[in-house]
């Protein structure tokens, strides 16, 4: 039985040692080269005092980013990837709450790294670190005193308080939902996956760690090609992709800019997607444009590894069609609970909760909201059983295939990413000039519309809000009122905004 | 025309200087659902067809570059 993903890297490194394992627009490497990687810059890590607690990543869209991942894990560490790009007081918080010993860095991103206030006593170059001398003993007196429930990965999300949460996940955890993954999508060495996602962020470890189970390669597609569809069908064709694991909203692009017009991805074979729900009216035009392809649609939130449930497309799609979000991975319970903490009954609305080895270890040095959102199963009064609430309301259909019906707070899906719009309001709340606010989603458009009152311009609260929300956080629409509409109640009158917001 | 392709853009995306930028697609600037929406309203106002082919960097990463794309598109 395996228990750490690097036993996967070590069987694969030995089988496909040639094979290349990862490659992006300029390089690639073998999964030989990833392996004595990662390893010269574990051990570079742990001459460097690496102890146990997370390393922060910061490190370009390229294959020595993911050969840093895994180097972090020789060290017997866990890591968290952080986007140089992100709002600068955004990062500060995160790593107020991470606390990196160490941080390793690209070249590129050192002097980012060294404004954030940490000096060269933290930092540790990847470039150096690559070159340093592979310490085998060490290694392996790591491995040795290694478990399973080691954390793997911290990813930072989204936090309704403004206060990014790291969901932090075990070897194990990742292990489960790659081999449940893998199966339903039945990939294996002869697939070549196409990463869309960041890589700091959570869709990315299918693209991270498959290579390693399967055998198969991961091209790390050029973000630019996602804004031109023409180039991103080429470059899929010209690399053969047959595999992607994707954001609804990349498959929404490509089909609202035309892209079937000019030509398809003809190798591609299996797609999953997931993120927010998938619109009728595209996945009809991937059906139509490639029949013969498994269409997967999954379900889940990062704090159980990114998933829940799955749901194989069999039916064909026409413009109304809501697919159901299916069944459970394996290894994951899926069930419902009322608000009072009884169980759902069967084609009744209920919360979504799931259980099992794939929950997160909890937000990591954050133990209020771990507790809150980590609770004993209300149903189980017998053993000790913890459980995520997702917030999401499902029903549980006849056949026990699960459908999703919205949220039960403010959170949405908006571009595969999660958005807590209390954090919007908060943020723009915050901007001189604004005196009250209300930010309103409108689903179809995909677009956050902010509505103020005040004296300051849209310009003015664009340019702050960047310095505080990542660019899909801040509204596109922006809108002075002069005044917010209330009810008698006095509550916002969210209907009469949602109307303005179309 | 270049006022009304000013107008749409900094509605867009009141945070970005699209006088001086100059690679808004290369460096990321500009987000992929940006250009989807970018696409609807040039095609709205300028009555202008855009075919996916026309979706490249070069066309996108300067204001200069989508007037040429517009009046190109506007003389077919």
């Amino acid at each position: 039985m395996e228990i750490n993903v690097l036993e996967w890297l070590e069987k694969s490194a030995e089988k496909y040692n040639e094979k290349i394992a990862y490659s992006d627009e300029e390089s690639s490497l073998t999964f030989s080269q990833v392996k004595s990687l990662a390893q010269s810059i574990g051990s570079a890590l742990l001459e460097r005092g690496a102890d146990k607690n997370p390393i922060a990543v910061f490190s370009g869209r390229n294959v020595m980013t993911v050969a840093a991942f895994h180097g972090v894990v020789y060290s017997g560490c866990s890591y968290a990837p952080i986007d140089s790009k992100l709002p600068r007081a955004r990062i500060e918080r995160i790593m107020e709450t991470l606390s990196p010993s160490l941080i390793l860095t690209d070249g590129e991103n050192r002097d980012f790294v060294k404004g954030l206030g940490f000096d060269d006593e933290k930092i540790v170059l990847l470039e150096d670190a690559i070159k340093h001398e592979a310490d085998g003993e060490r290694l392996k007196k790591i491995r040795r005193f290694s478990n399973e429930n080691d954390p793997l990965y911290i990813i930072f999300t989204s936090g309704s308080t403004g206060n990014p949460k790291g969901v932090m996940t075990s070897h194990h955890s990742l292990m489960c939902y790659i081999e449940a993954y893998t199966s339903v999508m039945k990939i294996d060495d002869t697939d070549i996956l196409g990463n869309q996602s960041p890589l700091d962020y959570i869709a990315a470890i299918r693209d991270i760690y498959i290579p390693l189970l399967c055998g198969s390669s991961t091209v790390i597609i050029p973000k630019m090609c996602f804004s031109s569809p023409a180039k991103l069908f080429d470059f899929m064709n010209e690399k053969r992709i047959t595999s992607v694991g994707w954001s609804v909203s990349a498959l929404t692009v490509p089909v609202s800019l035309g892209a079937f017009e000019h030509g398809r991805p003809e190798y591609l074979k299996k797609v999953c997607f997931s993120g927010s729900v998938m619109p009728g009216k595209c996945l009809k035009q991937w059906q139509e444009n490639l029949p013969d392809t498994l269409f997967v649609n999954q379900y889940g939130p990062t704090e159980a590894t990114a998933s829940c449930t799955y749901h194989v497309v069999t039916e064909k799609a026409e413009d109304d069609t809501v697919l159901p979000i299916g069944l459970p991975y394996k290894n994951y319970r899926v069930f419902l609970l009322n608000d009072d903490g009884t169980a759902t009954k069967q084609g009744a609305e209920g919360e979504i909760c799931v259980s099992g080895p794939i929950l997160a270890l909890g937000y990591y040095n954050d133990p209020e909201r771990t507790a809150a959102s980590f609770i004993q199963n209300p149903l189980n009064r017998a053993y000790n059983e913890l459980i995520y609430k997702t917030g999401d309301i499902g029903v549980m259909r006849e056949d026990g295939v699960l459908e999703f019906h919205g949220r039960m707070d403010r959170q949405i899906k908006h571009l595969g990413h999660r958005v807590e719009l209390d954090e919007v309001e908060l943020a723009a709340g915050r901007v001189d000039g604004v005196r009250e606010c209300s930010v309103v989603y409108n689903k179809e458009k995909e677009t956050i519309w902010l509505f103020y009152t005040g004296t300051a311009t849209m310009k003015e609260i664009a340019v702050e809000l960047r310095k505080y929300l990542p660019g899909f956080m801040v509204p596109r629409k922006i809108k002075n009122l002069e005044e917010i509409p209330r009810l008698p109640n006095s509550k916002i009158d969210m209907n009469t905004l949602k109307n303005l917001a179309k | 025309m270049k006022e009304e392709l000013m107008e749409i853009l900094e509605e867009l995306r009141p945070d970005v200087d699209f006088e001086n930028e100059k690679q808004l697609i290369t460096d990321g600037i500009l987000e992929s659902f940006d250009i989807v929406a970018l696409v609807g309203e040039l095609s709205d106002a300028f009555d202008i067809e855009l075919h996916v082919e026309d979706l490249v960097p070069d066309n996108f990463n300067s204001i200069e570059g989508m007037m040429e794309l517009i009046e190109k598109l506007q003389d077919e």
